[in-house]
């Protein structure tokens, strides 16, 4: 018998969420064939999701469980791997355990960790890489909106009449998205977008408007002022639908477009262009990623994008809405399944003592209200020997976090670290212990997209090597423990349980979303799922203005350090490079990391382009290729930060928001210099 | 007619003409390529348009009959051809790329609807068992379009379509004719790499070339690119000049050599076309 | 005043040897032109002659033996066919065919490379630059 079958399933990359088949014949991986009928992706894939295969079977796949003895890492069975993990996990009090769970891993993964993290370890030090992308959003659209997702749909991009693309480089970030943006322009829709470099889609946009990083808030409190003063506001949704109004319309009006000139650098007539685009059109879509969350400002950035949308009543509508586009297959869901220090799953608040109530009803057990670190602060305190054992499953944070050299030695400083993944990742082999997991083809589970899409994962292949699903892992872990809470026939039954906790997914069960994802709030049985929030109203009653004042970044370019670091991605790698630096097609297309220089600069400092050049902050020191040219503009280099060997986040700024704790990934001062032979 | 295709797939199964069946399969409302092992696994195989069943398969660069019949290589397989694919196997085996001895053809005819669907010039095949032939589409509206435009007006026309390429490769890899292990279009020496756009319009150009002689006008290239570039047209266009100039077209017979792999004593050309 | 940089592929056989009589005899031509020998017209890949478009030439000139003569018996043939599937498709992207030629240039022909050379360079003065190499 000839066994050949297609198993539908999500693609590892990007938050676009497109679903695929995996071609398998005989029980070997043979291809991807792209679904025609998928909702997001037509039949059509980007160049990592076409290569999603190849790097399921690379031949640096960990199979068997790794100890660290004398300084290297040696094979070790998995009932021993668990006996000492357990054993050490118990000698450590809650305040002095931190765990980080995974964006790339699946819904029930993620439930399940934070539920060991609090149930069985009693800590709340739960987070994932969300702290370092769009931690932001969660807490700037919580309080503008009450719910801090996308909240409009990707295919309805494509009948907006106009497209604001302010800190994403879509195309690259999120090729299937820039699909409907390119057709809703084809359709005749206006296109502004706002970036300080020129990145591809501005080659077709009406208005492009290169702010100086940092300067957004000073940039949409310009246009907000515009709208005012040309009377183009939704006055009839400010009253009806919103709040707060008079003190937003105190501080916008400081903002004129001559003022924003000076601080942005945008011309005042081209500012004065894209408002007006953005206000007199049917329905405006605004769309964000890492440029707006990035920042020490990136609450109110993102608050700032939130108060233009109200302002012109382009929230609650079929193609509006403010869209922050998630970068991992999954954060969105391991947002939503609470592995983060404040809220359990739904974003139900940790100090909240009926919720608490609730939770310890449902797992039997005693939990803590104390709310618990973030990433950078799990880190600081390492360094500082607070935190002395952490448990991290499928994140690299000695690539994906600011200021190296600080994670290193932090992690380094650490009496025990536990490191779950599918490859040796720079951050695993500092590890005391390493778990080998199983990646996105060989377990069921589900994902959710940007979009609030809650998409099946479907097992395509048997567990290569001794791998195991991260699921299971966990639940052997707590069941060694002494935890009889963990014991799951398969992920189908976890999602039962976090359908019964958690109100935005109660309605989600497997069955349901066997044909098509479901997009939440999916809140009964009944209910089909949610394309776009806050129709009719908001999920905290009114939207609500805030008036912000524009801040700084906080480290600015200075004599010794006279250019703006901004980092970034290309679309032929992701994150760390874990996956794509293993597939033969990407590296082909780039083998190795660059920084971008502008020509002018080039020029002034006698570089040529292709010349290898030190790039150093007050952080560290790096060495890299140049592409000269005309991407960025003067005074700024921009550097991708998947590469291992020229890592941009040596140089990286850990400086954070006061209340999303977001590193200021996006700004930092750096100089460069030829490398003298 | 599906009934009657099942049918027949079951006769060759029971009369051990064959041992499974490749064809198209419906589940929930999906259709996706299947191997068929069973006498009652028939009942979903269904004929469709716009569905590939040949894909090549990355890495290796070989479809599944391919790879099963390099694993399997005694196995009796029928296939269920629609025009395209009889096209496809027939342009593999000319490159040896695949063994049509021990395949069995269920020739069937697609209809009316699915013709225009796909934009297919010729909805049957050669070898046809089951259902009508009906006429394909002869005539493609774009391409009468561009043809009608000025030259500079068809350049600015093919600069801004190939500026919205994101480098996907996705042209390449749903063509079931694109094997070659080695591509071109991934060659620094050819074209930049690491780039998007890529560079316009030599990256497009390199697989349009390389597929003169080879396209069969099944339209999953322009299905699988995801900014909406209208390849199909350029596909169609180089067939039409192809035949124009060689009266040569692909996918009809796997003896008949390729134009631009003979001498013009093999295969001559129409006169004053190169100066 | 528009000079256009032309690109010619000219076999060792007979175009070659026919621009090194042209030399000899002093038939002036263009110099405009750069020739690249190669051993036959066979061996021009049509993806040179896209990519000395794409990177801003306006014209390319192929040089070969005539039918019959050619040192490797039907390499000219393929040229032939090649050149003229790239025309009709530069054609059909929207750049003007007349800027490629293939000229059959026998080894004794020095007059008729000169004049063959001559008569391109002043086609391609007339159609323009290439649009391609306008920076966008």
């Amino acid at each position: 018998m000839i066994e050949y079958k297609n198993v539908l399933t999500v693609c590892p990359y990007c938050g676009c969420g497109c679903n695929f088949y995996l071609q398998v014949l005989d029980g070997n991986l043979v291809g991807v064939l792209p679904s025609k009928t998928d909702i997001t992706s037509q039949g059509k894939l980007c160049i990592k999701g076409w290569n999603a295969s190849d790097f399921v079977d690379n031949k640096d796949r960990l199979t068997k469980p790794l100890i660290k003895k004398e300084g290297k890492l040696v094979e070790i069975s998995w009932d021993k791997a668990l006996d000492i993990i357990v054993n050490k996990f118990k000698e450590y009090s809650p305040d002095e355990i931190a765990v980080l769970s995974s964006a790339k891993c699946t819904n029930e993964e993620n439930y399940l960790m934070m539920k060991f993290a609090r149930s069985i370890l009693k800590t709340n030090n739960v987070d994932h890489c969300a702290r370092l992308c769009h931690a932001s959003t969660v807490v700037g659209l919580g309080k503008t909106f009450g719910s801090g997702a996308m909240t409009n749909s990707i295919r309805e991009f494509e009948n907006a009449d106009c497209i604001f693309i302010i800190g994403s480089n879509t195309t690259e970030q999120h090729p299937l998205i820039s699909r409907y943006v390119l057709r809703a322009k084809e359709k005749g829709a206006r296109l502004i977008i706002a970036d300080p470099r020129r990145i591809p889609l501005t080659r077709f946009a009406d208005c492009h408007l290169r702010q100086r990083p940092g300067t957004d808030v000073a940039l949409l409190n310009g246009m907000m002022n515009i709208i005012l003063n040309e009377k183009i506001e939704d006055k009839n949704f400010i009253q009806n639908y919103t709040e707060n109004f008079e003190e937003l319309k105190a501080i916008v009006k400081k903002y004129t477009p001559h003022v924003v000139e000076k601080i942005t650098g945008i011309p005042d007539n081209l500012l004065i262009k894209a408002a007006r685009m953005y206000a007199e059109a049917n329905s405006a879509s605004l769309i964000y990623s890492m440029g707006i969350t990035q920042h020490t400002t990136g609450v109110d950035n993102v608050v700032s994008c939130a108060n233009l949308a109200m302002l012109t009543g382009n929230v609650g509508r079929e193609s509006t809405g403010v869209n922050p586009l998630r970068g991992q297959n999954n954060v969105q869901g391991a947002c939503d399944m609470g592995a983060l220090p404040n809220v359990y799953s739904g974003y139900q608040s940790v100090s909240d003592e009926n919720i608490k109530t609730k939770f310890e009803k449902a797992w039997n057990t005693e939990l803590s209200v104390t709310p618990g670190l973030t990433i950078v602060e799990m880190l600081n305190q390492a360094e500082t020997g607070n935190i002395k054992a952490m448990y991290i499953m499928g994140e690299n944070p000695m690539l994906s976090d600011p200021d190296i050299n600080h994670v290193e030695k932090s992690l380094k400083k650490l009496e025990f670290l536990v490191v779950q993944d599918i490859f040796l990742t720079e951050t695993a082999q500092l590890a005391d212990m390493v778990l080998p997991a199983t990646s996105y083809a060989e377990k069921d589970g589900t994902f959710t997209a940007t979009d609030r899409r809650v998409q099946r994962v479907r097992k395509a292949i048997e567990p290569i090597g001794n791998s195991k699903p991260d699921w299971q892992i966990i639940c052997e872990l707590a069941e060694k423990m002494g935890s009889d809470e963990f014991k799951y026939a398969s992920p189908s039954k976890i999602m039962d349980e976090i359908a019964m906790v958690t109100p935005i997914y109660q309605g989600i069960d497997y069955n349901r979303i066997e044909d098509i994802g479901l997009q939440w709030p999916c809140l009964s049985k009944e209910h089909t799922g949610t394309p776009y929030l806050h129709k009719d109203k908001f999920s905290r009653g009114k939207g609500k203005f805030f008036g912000i004042e524009f801040k700084d970044a906080v480290e600015l370019p200075d004599n010794e350090f006279p250019f703006v670091l901004t980092t970034g991605r290309t679309i032929f790698h992701y994150h760390t490079g874990t996956m794509t630096r293993r597939t033969a097609s990407l590296n082909r297309e780039v083998p190795e990391g660059y920084a971008e220089m502008n020509h002018k600069d080039a020029e002034r400092l006698n570089i040529s382009n292709g010349e290898k050049i030190y790039v150093s902050s007050r952080r560290g020191k790096i060495e890299v290729d140049v592409h000269v040219g005309e991407i960025v503009p003067e005074g700024i280099i921009f550097i991708p930060f998947h590469f291992s060997e020229s890592p941009a986040n040596m140089l990286t700024n850990p400086a954070f928001d006061p209340v999303a704790k977001i590193p200021e990934l996006k700004v930092c001062a750096v100089k460069v210099e030829k490398i003298k032979i | 007619m599906i009934k009657k295709v099942q049918k027949l797939a079951r006769e060759y199964f029971q009369s051990g003409k064959v041992e499974i069946i490749y064809g198209l399969k419906k589940h929930n409302n999906k259709v996706v390529p299947s191997v068929f092992n069973k006498e009652d696994e028939l009942k979903d195989l269904v004929i469709s348009a716009k569905e590939p069943l040949l894909n090549i398969c990355r890495p290796s660069k070989k479809n599944i009959i391919r790879l099963i019949e390099e694993k399997y290589p005694e196995a009796k397989i029928g296939m269920v051809v629609r025009g395209c694919d009889e096209r496809i196997l027939i342009e593999l085996s000319k490159r040896k790329q695949i063994k049509l001895d021990n395949i069995e053809l269920i020739g069937v005819a697609c209809n009316k609807e699915d013709a225009i669907a796909c934009n297919c010039p010729k909805p049957y095949p050669v070898h046809l068992d089951i259902g009508t032939k009906v006429d394909g589409v002869i005539e493609d509206k774009k391409n009468k379009e561009l043809l009608n435009k000025k030259l500079s007006e068809r350049l600015s026309f093919w600069q801004y379509q190939f500026s919205k390429c994101i480098k996907c490769y996705g042209c390449r890899n749903a063509c079931p004719l694109c094997f070659c292990k080695d591509c071109a279009m991934e060659q620094q020496e050819w074209t930049k790499t690491g780039e998007i756009p890529p560079e316009i319009p030599m990256f497009h150009f390199i697989r349009f070339y390389h597929l003169a002689d080879r396209c069969i006008d099944c339209g999953e290239c322009e299905a699988a690119c995801p900014v909406d570039i209208p390849l199909l047209t350029i596909s169609k266009q180089i067939r039409n000049d192809i035949k124009d100039l060689f009266d040569y077209e692909s996918g009809l017979d796997a003896e008949q050599e390729s134009p631009l792999l003979t001498s013009l004593d093999e295969v001559p050309m129409k006169e004053g076309e190169s100066k | 005043m528009f000079e256009p940089k032309i690109l010619g592929f000219c076999c060792n056989w007979c175009a070659y040897a026919g621009a090194d009589l042209a030399g000899i005899n002093r038939n002036q031509y263009s110099t405009n032109i750069r020739i690249i020998r190669v051993m036959c017209s066979g061996t021009i890949d049509p993806l040179y002659i896209m990519k000395a478009f794409q990177n801003g030439i306006d014209g390319v000139f192929i040089g070969g033996c005539h039918i019959g003569d050619c040192h490797y018996q039907d390499g000219n043939h393929r040229a032939k066919k090649r050149v003229a599937v790239v025309k009709r498709m530069l054609g059909y992207l929207g750049l003007d065919p007349r800027r490629v030629r293939l000229e059959w240039v026998s080894a004794a022909e020095g007059q008729k490379f000169a004049k063959v050379i001559n008569d391109f360079v002043a086609e391609i003065k007339e159609i323009g630059p290439n649009p391609l190499s306008r920076k966008k």
